[in-house]
């Protein structure tokens, strides 16, 4: 299935990278709306977002020739929208990972049970998540990255990252106990 | 891996709650492409553009350097055309007037006018072919030197000649006066 997937795209891929606009259009229509996804859940803010994944698309295509398969494409081009979402923040100085109080505490505290399974309860508790914590959060939990690729994306050490993202899911925890 | 983390992977779909608007981003990403189509158009025939210049600046210095030169050579030509010419009629002037004076001088015998008048001819003909190979090469000191010399010897010797007869004539006189 992956593979069928990973051919299937290849095709694509390939015709964009001889610069065939339909073919971007249809790579395009394809992946907007999960990149708009990444992007938004990051930034908070539609503007912010689609410049971000207008400026991935744009060079994504460019850079295509580059591209060698390595990954799936959707892949590559998530991570390209993720880095340009945290250059963002990282130009408008928002904090990526705050640091808490709790920075040095190496032992792991334990969390409160989560009551409710309510998807949009969660989604909800993670939008009141001081911005540094939601992007922990988006990146960990949504985007399914570890916390190594987390590192390299922001810029964090892995130890800062784990702490990080325990103490954004024990608050996430706690709010959504609250809803 | 928790619950909390457990649920959320199994739902990430439902995480996708934004909708692009695709067909705005698409315009964009669609002008930012051509833009950059054009830039790298205009790149490549902005190269060609300026090496085209500079070839033609190179051609054009390289002719009218040539054409400076070749200019400044006629000049030189002329200045040394207008030397030589001076030279020339100076001493065929000189040398004229003195074959002249001893066509017309009644002391000398008929014999005696023609075989000097034949040495005469001789430097001419040699002056002729100092003339020729000079046209070809003016810048050639020793040709110009050959050619005054070679005046300088036509006078030399009318002078000598016409020295002798006075002399003669002189003794004439003398003999006159003795007598």
């Amino acid at each position: 299935m992956e593979t069928n997937i990973l051919h299937t795209h290849k095709d694509l891929v390939e015709k964009c990278k001889s610069g065939d606009r339909k073919s971007q259009y249809q790579l395009y229509e394809l992946y907007i709306d999960a990149m708009y996804n990444v992007s938004f859940r990051l930034l908070g803010k539609k503007e912010d977002a689609e410049d971000i994944v207008q400026d991935s698309f744009v060079d994504a295509f460019k850079k295509l020739k580059t591209f060698r398969y390595e990954s799936t494409f959707g892949s590559w081009l998530k991570r390209i929208v993720i880095n340009k979402s945290i250059n963002h923040l990282k130009l408008k100085k928002i904090p990526i990972s705050p640091i808490g109080q709790y920075e040095y505490k190496i032992t792991e505290e334990k969390s409160e049970p989560l009551q409710t399974f309510d998807i949009n309860k969660i989604k909800n508790g993670i939008k009141m998540l001081p911005q540094g914590y939601q992007q922990i959060i988006n990146l960990y939990l949504i985007e399914g990255y570890d916390h190594k690729e987390i590192s390299e994306i922001s810029g964090i050490s892995i130890s800062t990252s784990k702490s990080q993202y325990h103490r954004a899911k024990k608050k996430l925890i706690e709010i959504v106990n609250t809803l | 891996m928790d619950d909390l983390e457990k649920h959320i992977q199994k739902n990430r779909h439902l995480f996708d709650e934004y909708k692009a608007d695709r067909q705005k981003i698409w315009q964009n990403i669609e002008s930012d492409l051509d833009a950059s189509k054009i830039i790298y158009l205009w790149n490549l025939s902005g190269i060609k553009i300026a090496a085209t210049i500079l070839i033609l600046v190179g051609a054009f210095s390289m002719i009218s350097l040539f054409i400076t030169s070749r200019f400044d050579q006629t000049q030189q030509n002329q200045v040394a055309n207008q030397e030589l010419n001076d030279i020339d009629t100076y001493y065929k002037s000189l040398v004229s007037f003195q074959v002249q004076l001893v066509k017309n001088n009644p002391k000398l015998q008929p014999k005696e006018k023609k075989e000097f008048l034949s040495f005469m001819d001789e430097l001419d003909e040699e002056y002729n072919i100092l003339k020729l190979e000079m046209s070809k090469n003016l810048n050639n000191e020793y040709i110009l030197e050959a050619i005054v010399k070679n005046y300088k010897k036509r006078i030399e010797l009318i002078e000598n000649l016409l020295e002798q007869i006075n002399d003669s004539k002189n003794s004439n006189d003398n003999e006159g006066y003795i007598l």
